[in-house]
C-alpha cells in the first residue's frame, strides 16, 4: 500500500525535511512583493526641440524669414480652458479647426520644397501642461514631426 | 476497536501542491516587479496617441537617459490639495517639485549646475563662460521630461530654460499611451 501514501510521507523519506520555515519565508516574499507591485504604465514620449540660440547663445539668430509654424496658447479664466490659435490669426474654434489651419499652412510649405520648418509652441505658463501635450500629440498625428517650444523672453541686460 | 485506531490515525496534508503555487506565484510576483522604475516619481503623465515606444535605441542604454520629473508632492500641505485630487491644475508652486533620481532639484540654480554636469560628457568641446559670447558646442544629451498632467506649463518651461542653458536641446516629454479599452471607446 506504499503506493497510495502521500509523497511526502516519512514513511518513504528517511529524512524528514520539515519545509514550514520555508513555506513562511515564501509566504512573506510573496506578500512583499504583492504589496510592491506597481504594473508598468504604457508610457512613451514625444520628441522635441529646443531653440539653439537661446540660453548660453547670445547671438543673433540664423535665419530672419521665419519658415515655421507657430501655435499660441494662453489660459482663459473666465471659460477655465485653453485658447489656442496660430500665431497672428484668430483663436480656433475648435481643435479641428486648428489642425486644418496647421495642415494648410504645413502643405504650403510642403509644396515648396520646404520639409524642415518647426512647429513652434508659444504657451503662456499657466496653460495646463496637459493642453500642450494634447496640442503636441495631435500635430504628430497631423505629420507634423518637428515640434519645437518658444524660449522664454530674454530678461534686458 | 481497529475502527477506532483508524479514526485516529493522524493526517497529514500535502503541502507540494501548495508550495508549487506559491512558487509560481512569486516568479510572476517578482518578474512584473517594475524594479526599474523606482527612480522615477509617482508621475500622472498626460495622455497621448502618438507616443513612441520607450525602447533600447543602439549606442544609447536606457540607464544612461537623464530623467527630469516635475511631480506634485505627497506630502505635508499638498497632499490635501483639492483641485490636484480633483485632476484640475494646481497652481501653488509650492506644491511642485522637481527631481532627478529621486533628488529634490527644485532651486533652480541646483538643477543648472545638475544638468550641466550630465550635459559635459556628450559635449563635442568644453562649454564656452557666458561673458566670451562665443558660440560654444551643444551637448548631445536627450533629456527626457516627465511632467505631471495637472502641472502648469510654467514649471515644465523652468526646466526646459534650464537645459536650453547649458546647451542641451534634445527634449522628450514623457506622456502616457491610453489604455485600448480608451481607444475603442473613443473610436466607437
Amino acid at each position: 500500500m506504499a503506493g497510495s501514501q502521500n509523497i511526502g510521507e516519512a514513511s518513504d523519506n528517511p529524512v524528514a525535511i520539515n519545509v514550514t520555515a520555508m513555506v513562511d519565508v515564501i509566504f512573506c516574499l510573496c506578500l512583499f512583493f504583492m504589496c510592491s507591485l506597481h504594473f508598468k504604465q504604457l508610457q512613451g514620449k514625444i520628441e522635441t526641440w529646443l531653440p539653439k540660440d537661446r540660453g548660453i547663445f547670445q547671438g543673433e539668430a540664423s535665419s530672419l524669414v521665419k519658415d515655421e509654424i507657430a501655435i499660441v496658447m494662453r489660459w482663459d479664466p473666465t471659460s477655465r480652458s485653453t485658447v489656442s490659435n496660430i500665431r497672428f490669426q484668430k483663436p480656433a474654434a475648435s481643435e479641428d479647426e486648428l489642425m486644418l489651419a496647421v495642415r494648410a499652412i504645413a502643405d504650403d510649405y510642403d509644396r515648396a520644397g520646404n520639409t524642415t520648418y518647426p512647429l513652434i509652441i508659444d504657451a503662456q505658463p499657466d496653460v495646463p501642461w496637459q493642453d500642450v501635450v494634447h496640442i503636441m500629440d495631435l500635430c504628430k498625428r497631423n505629420n507634423i514631426q518637428r515640434i519645437e517650444f518658444a524660449a522664454p523672453e530674454r530678461p534686458i541686460e | 476497536m481497529a475502527r477506532k485506531l483508524q479514526v485516529q490515525e493522524e493526517v497529514s496534508p500535502n503541502l507540494i501542491p501548495m508550495i508549487d503555487i506559491m512558487f509560481l506565484l512569486l516568479l510572476f510576483f517578482m518578474l512584473s516587479a517594475d524594479m526599474g522604475q523606482r527612480e522615477l516619481e509617482e508621475v500622472v503623465l498626460p495622455k497621448a496617441l502618438a507616443v513612441k515606444e520607450e525602447k533600447e535605441e543602439p549606442g544609447v542604454r536606457m540607464n544612461d537617459k537623464l530623467v527630469v520629473n516635475v511631480f506634485h508632492r505627497y506630502d505635508g500641505e499638498a497632499k490635501d490639495c483639492v483641485p490636484y485630487k480633483n485632476a484640475e491644475v494646481c497652481r501653488e508652486k509650492k506644491h511642485w517639485r522637481i527631481g532627478i533620481r529621486g533628488k529634490d532639484y527644485t532651486d533652480l540654480k541646483k538643477l543648472e549646475m545638475q544638468l550641466k554636469l550630465e550635459a559635459d560628457p556628450s559635449r563635442a568641446a568644453p562649454m564656452a563662460k557666458l561673458s566670451s559670447g562665443q558660440k560654444v558646442p551643444t551637448s548631445d544629451r536627450t533629456v527626457l521630461v516627465r511632467a505631471d498632467a495637472s502641472a502648469p506649463y510654467g514649471f515644465v518651461q523652468e526646466v526646459m530654460n534650464s537645459c536650453a542653458k547649458v546647451g542641451i536641446y534634445k527634449l522628450e516629454c514623457g506622456a502616457a499611451r491610453p489604455p485600448d479599452s480608451e481607444l475603442k471607446k473613443a473610436g466607437g
